[in-house]
């Protein structure tokens, strides 16, 4: 019995000992040696460890979900978390004390992805978003949920063209990612979900949204598991050595970093 | 339970807990949990995560998919474990079937050596790879079902060779032949001993099948992580889901406990 009490007062020693003053953040260059953490199998990983260098092992943390990296953040395990801008501007809005640091990391583009060497569908999209740029409709989606408010959108709004003729049109995305993908009681909404939804009915098939975690995206593709993958996701070279991407829908899309607000010092 | 405070004296256990339950008083005073805002923003919190928008229900439809997933493993399990254990048994007690027993013992080495959630992966990414029409739920029973199978077959094993040798000598010296004598005088017997046992697989296949995430299930597990995604709360969700599965296993150990009473009545 003693010795469980022992071990209790232990457990409080350490995790008072975890709130030691450190000076505050100023610029993103300080996160170079800074405990960062990042959503696993994204591009605000692959920043994050080309700014920890050799340090990446010790000090970078990936979370299957955002909203683990961001709980990390707030209960100090982590001091940035590294994400694309607008879901990082959800964070910020909805949970308290949380800011976005001024200086951007990089720019990113996002496309659609493709197993390797599938042209015919490659081609068909790019086709297809090319008419959703020029008659307004991929405009009219983003207008949509831009404001970053967007709870009168619902998931029974959005036609999936269910009972097409052409058959079933398969979709791998992961639905943490608002405002390109959520998911809301038994369905789907976001940017990518439109869109996708959009490039279904032109295709003449039905849309299904199959929801996993981002790392098994590749996988899901590649295998043939799913036609194509549309989750915000980066076009990088790395990636397009293991698949092909569609022409680009997002052009400079932010990464971030996001940081408790009282541990930011915005500099002049 | 009535045995085990026979043994250890009454109510060791009740101060352990009522300890336990002080210490997270404490924290939670601490972390100033009693106050009327924290209250305030508890109640808040709760009505987002699951009131708002029936949001609950994301949790219903996550715990019915566990269940199904459970059920249907469970079957497959026994069904699957029956036959491995027989087949050893049989192999052991004489009957000439080589390359069955070596079938089933690399299925139960392989299959026990190798983590649950690999080959939920190997099953759906490797080896369902292109069908995509099927129910994924479907895959992931056979997962289940089949890993559960070698960890019954153990079991099951343990509770044949349990009958002491003498049951199947008079059986067999009354006429019957191997098989006969294992349906009508081994099996039954043995039946007995591991019911408690499979219940406690059962028990025990209901937590595994959390991972089911991993490859696009919805589970309880992973509708609690698609609230978090929506309202960007990471605690309650997560908290909820354990209190769900606590209650469901706490039930069916108390079930078990019964069973097991029931079953050895007469016995002492």
């Amino acid at each position: 019995m003693k010795k469980f009490i022992v071990c209790l007062c232990v457990l409080a020693a350490l995790a008072g000992s975890c709130f030691a003053d450190e000076a505050k953040l100023k610029s993103t260059d300080q996160l170079k040696t800074e405990r960062l953490a990042a959503q696993r199998g994204t591009v605000g990983q692959f920043i994050a460890e080309d700014l920890l260098g050799d340090k990446k092992g010790e000090l970078l943390t990936t979370f299957e979900k955002y909203v683990d990296a961001i709980a990390a953040l707030r209960q100090g395990k982590v001091r940035a978390v590294v994400m694309d801008e607008m879901p990082a501007k959800r964070f910020v809005n909805e949970v308290e004390g949380l800011v976005i640091m001024n200086d951007a990391l990089s720019e990113e583009n996002y496309a659609i992805g493709f197993k390797k060497g599938n042209t015919e569908l490659v081609g068909q999209v790019n086709a297809i978003l090319a008419e959703l740029k020029a008659d307004g409709t991929l405009a009219g989606i983003f207008a949509k949920y831009i404001d970053g408010d967007y709870s009168a959108v619902k998931p029974e709004d959005i036609d999936f063209n269910k009972g097409a003729k052409g058959g079933k049109f398969y979709v791998g995305t992961e639905a943490g990612f608002a405002p390109y993908e959520l998911k809301v009681g038994n369905g789907y909404i976001g940017i990518d979900v439109e869109m996708c939804a959009a490039i279904a009915r032109r295709l003449g098939k039905e849309l299904v949204i199959i929801n996993m975690n981002f790392d098994a995206l590749p996988t899901a593709v590649s295998t043939g598991k799913v036609d194509m993958i549309c989750a915000g996701i980066t076009v990088t070279d790395e990636r397009k050595e293991n698949m092909d991407f569609s022409d680009n829908y997002v052009v400079g899309a932010k990464q971030v970093a996001v940081v408790r607000a009282d541990d930011y010092e915005v500099s002049k | 339970m009535k045995c085990q405070s026979k043994h250890y004296g009454a109510g060791r256990g009740d101060i352990l807990l009522g300890l336990f339950g002080v210490f997270l008083l404490y924290l939670l005073y601490t972390s100033g949990f009693f106050t009327a805002a924290a209250w305030q923003d508890f109640n808040r919190r709760f009505y987002q995560n699951f009131v708002k928008d029936a949001r609950y229900m994301m949790l219903v439809d996550g715990l019915k998919s566990t269940i199904f997933m459970t059920a249907g493993a469970t079957i497959i399990g026994v069904i699957v474990g029956l036959i491995l254990s027989v087949i050893r048994v049989a192999y052991k007690g004489g009957v000439p079937i080589p390359v069955l027993n070596k079938f089933a013992e690399t299925y139960i080495t392989v299959l026990r050596g190798t983590p649950a959630m690999v080959q939920l992966l190997i099953w759906n990414f490797t080896i369902f790879a292109s069908a995509r029409d099927l129910n994924t739920q479907y895959i992931a029973i056979l997962a289940f079902g089949l890993n559960s199978g070698a960890y019954v077959a153990e079991i099951f094993r343990g509770g044949i060779e349990s009958i002491d040798a003498g049951q199947m000598e008079a059986a067999r010296s009354l006429g019957l032949t191997y098989g006969s004598s294992m349906k009508h005088v081994i099996l039954p017997q043995a039946l007995r001993n591991v019911v408690p046992m499979l219940f406690n697989e059962f028990i025990a296949l209901l937590k595994e099948t959390s991972i089911a995430g991993y490859i696009g299930i919805d589970d309880l597990t992973r509708a609690g992580q698609n609230i978090q995604a929506l309202t960007l709360e990471h605690s309650q969700p997560l908290v909820m889901v354990a209190i769900i599965y606590l209650v469901i296993v706490l039930l069916l150990t108390r079930f078990v406990r019964k069973l097991e009473e029931w079953l050895s009545r007469g016995r002492r």
